[in-house]
């Protein structure tokens, strides 16, 4: 097929190479209609990742920093996160944050699609779990995705490839759950245990948050986009859209972006499908004013932007007298826990969290965050507290579900630009009493499960600032335009060629991790779109 | 002006240098038992010219606040003037740190005797425990089930 001139007319326009915009490429491109995705980022090296050399700690804090702002490549963009105690963070490039991600990849459960008509808070989803399941059930099997069938705290399903292994710090932590009469189970994890579709299996590196050399981890650019593209997909990279345009009927008529070298293109699209995050997607649209859109692209509610939610996030880690090889395996998949996860209103908040167990960090995270800490100082004491540490923690993460509200939001900073002169995102927002609730409640229950699984020493940070991953919520889908930025199935109520994927379109947020739930969503779209292709529009 | 003297490109004196070795021993002293060095034996100049020029001013202008006595002081006088220093320049001396322990923990000697591979993680890779998965066996034991929702 052959490719499309800039000038050249498009059928699909997708707008971000990440974990939702390489999924919809992929389902669309079996339509045969002539796609193109623009990535601002680049193709990523697995053999330029940071485990390939002996400073791959050191890589974690400069260029392979999670957040955005340290990071400061020329393919990132700035974020004003002065008026948020949670700090955005993210990757830019082919796979988008799964580049970087812990893969970690539960699903949201049932009860999150009915937030309303079971807790009587925020909104119910237009559609409900039964709606994604068969879409979670072929992302796991394009994605790769390891873990055990069998939970109870979840409608059947069966991950295609055995789960990760527990070690040591699962096994300690499973002991202390059991104690306490606690549900866990092992980590549905986007991280191959087998060979898997040409990828060889996990090697237990450690630090998959800074890009897997060995390929186990299942980014997008390594898993969906290598089929989408024998399958007939083009994608440009370092193509940072700036504005989408509109035509005199009213319809998305295309973008305009800027290619490698700095120079303003103009790609016309017969449908554009917005792909870029809970901030991206609103950052471009709010950029695209226009007459009949003062306010942004697609903004006719006036919610384009708001009801950012993020996941509060508490840790907690405990030491132990043995050692657990804590810095081997994947860092962020072991096991989890959905004892809190469900609205138990005696506990003082509604809704829940999720509790993620950690493993540890290599040697030299470990001492120089246990010097911010005070916990390794420098001195003579220094190796005993090193020693204390190092390999002997485990660490429990409480993902809590923050409710939509209209005052957390994401808008367009008056000064701050990229390298191309656009204007960046603002994120404006605030903790809930309900959250701060449930952050109080889950750093506890961690305390208590650590202490129980036999931990000497546990100390706790009851939020964690660098901990904006998910971008959730800022153009969220309804049947009512008045409340709603896209309709069910995607499709912008203003501008009937205008889809939007990413995690934008949450309704709520659940207590958990989403690119599962972000993917599902992507595919599901995508074969609505295909199934009413004769009257997409109307 | 150094018209018939070898130069070299070590940006230190020889008193800076010295202070250097005495300020890293005081950081990472080598481990009582013996089998962890010092931070002081390891080349901080060399890793900071290869790794992050950058710092090499920041240091000799902490390497210039320390009294010269520092040289000539017993261990616990060094840790005093140490103590001072990053009380004095607290953010010159976190950026010390962080450069001295990148140094310390990427040294093979220290990553053996840490019970680390030395070395690039990849493609070595680690062993690990599978764990016990008939420790489900009490969780499934519970009557909890996921909490059903409409359609």
């Amino acid at each position: 097929m052959p490719e499309a001139n800039s000038n050249e007319p498009v059928d699909v326009l997708i707008i971000g190479a990440g974990a939702s915009g390489a999924a919809v490429a992929w389902s669309l491109a079996d339509t045969r209609m002539r796609i193109v995705c623009l990535e601002q980022g680049d193709w990523m090296n697995p053999s330029e990742y940071p485990t390939n050399g002996t400073d791959w700690e050191i890589q974690q804090h400069g260029p392979f920093n999670i957040d955005p702002n340290i990071r400061q490549r020329d393919t990132d963009y700035p974020i004003n996160n002065d008026e948020s105690p949670i700090n955005v963070v993210n990757f830019n490039g082919v796979g988008g944050g799964t580049v970087l991600y812990a893969a970690h990849f539960p699903r949201l459960h049932p009860s999150d699609f009915k937030v309303k008509s079971l807790d009587g808070v925020a909104d119910d989803w237009p559609i409900s779990y039964d709606t994604l399941d068969p879409y979670f059930n072929q992302n796991d099997r394009m994605m790769g995705v390891s873990g055990l069938a069998g939970d109870p705290m979840y409608p059947p399903k069966q991950p295609p490839l055995p789960p990760i292994p527990m070690g040591l710090v699962g096994e300690k932590l499973a002991s202390g759950y059991n104690k306490l009469g606690w549900h866990w189970w092992p980590s549905d994890s986007a991280i191959i245990t087998r060979p898997y579709e040409g990828r060889d299996k996990c090697l237990n590196l450690g630090p998959c948050m800074s890009g897997c050399s060995q390929g186990a981890k299942s980014s997008t650019d390594i898993t969906y986009w290598p089929q989408a593209i024998r399958a007939g997909v083009e994608l440009r990279t370092r193509s940072r859209v700036r504005e989408i345009t509109l035509a005199e009927n009213g319809m998305a008529e295309g973008v305009i972006y800027y290619d490698e070298d700095g120079n303003e293109c103009h790609q016309k699209a017969e449908v554009v499908i917005m792909a870029c995050n809970g901030v991206g997607t609103p950052r471009i649209l709010l950029n695209s004013k226009s007459n009949k859109f003062p306010d942004g692209l697609a903004n006719s509610s006036g919610l384009l932007g708001k009801n950012l939610m993020f996941h509060p996030v508490a840790f907690s880690q405990g030491v132990f007298e043995e050692r657990l090889d804590s810095h081997k395996g994947p860092q962020g998949c072991c096991i989890l826990s959905k004892e809190f996860y469900e609205t138990d209103l005696s506990r003082g908040f509604v809704r829940g969290y999720n509790m993620q167990i950690t493993r540890g960090t290599g040697p030299f995270n470990t001492a120089i965050q246990g010097y911010a800490s005070g916990q390794i100082p420098w001195g003579p004491d220094h190796h005993k507290a090193f020693q204390r540490q190092f390999d002997h923690v485990a660490s429990v993460g409480v993902l809590c579900e923050d409710l939509p509200e209209l005052h957390n939001t994401v808008t367009l900073d008056p000064e701050l630009v990229d390298s191309d002169g656009i204007p960046a995102a603002k994120i404006n927002y605030t903790l809930s009493e309900n959250s701060k609730r449930m952050l109080k409640h889950g750093v506890d229950r961690a305390e208590q499960v650590l202490a129980a699984a036999g931990a000497v020493e546990v100390s706790s940070t009851e939020l964690v600032q660098s901990a904006g991953w998910h971008l959730l919520g800022t153009a969220r889908m309804g049947a009512d335009p008045n409340t709603s930025v896209v309709n069910p199935w995607g499709r912008s109520h203003d501008v009937k060629n205008l889809f939007i994927v990413d995690g934008s379109i949450f309704v709520t947020a659940g207590g958990l991790n989403p690119t599962s739930t972000i993917q599902a969503l992507a595919l599901y779209i995508a074969d609505t779109m295909k199934k009413n292709l004769a009257n997409l529009f109307d | 002006m150094n018209k018939g003297n070898i130069t070299t490109d070590y940006p230190l004196t020889d008193v800076q240098r010295l202070k250097l070795g005495c300020l890293l021993d005081v950081l990472i002293p080598a481990s009582q038992e013996g089998h962890m060095p010092s931070a002081g034996d390891l080349d901080l100049i060399a890793y900071l010219q290869a790794k992050a020029m950058d710092f090499l001013p920041s240091l000799i202008a902490l390497l210039d606040a320390l009294e010269k006595d520092f040289l000539t002081d017993n261990f616990e006088g060094r840790y005093q003037a140490v103590k001072k220093l990053s009380n004095d320049e607290p953010g010159l001396f976190q950026a010390l740190i962080y450069q001295a322990y990148a140094l310390y923990y990427q040294s093979p000697v220290v990553l053996e005797g840490i019970g680390a591979a030395a070395g690039a993680p990849f493609p070595r890779g680690n062993a690990i425990e599978s764990g016990d998965l008939s420790l489900l066996d009490a969780v499934l034991a519970t009557p909890k089930q996921y909490r059903k929702a409409p359609s």
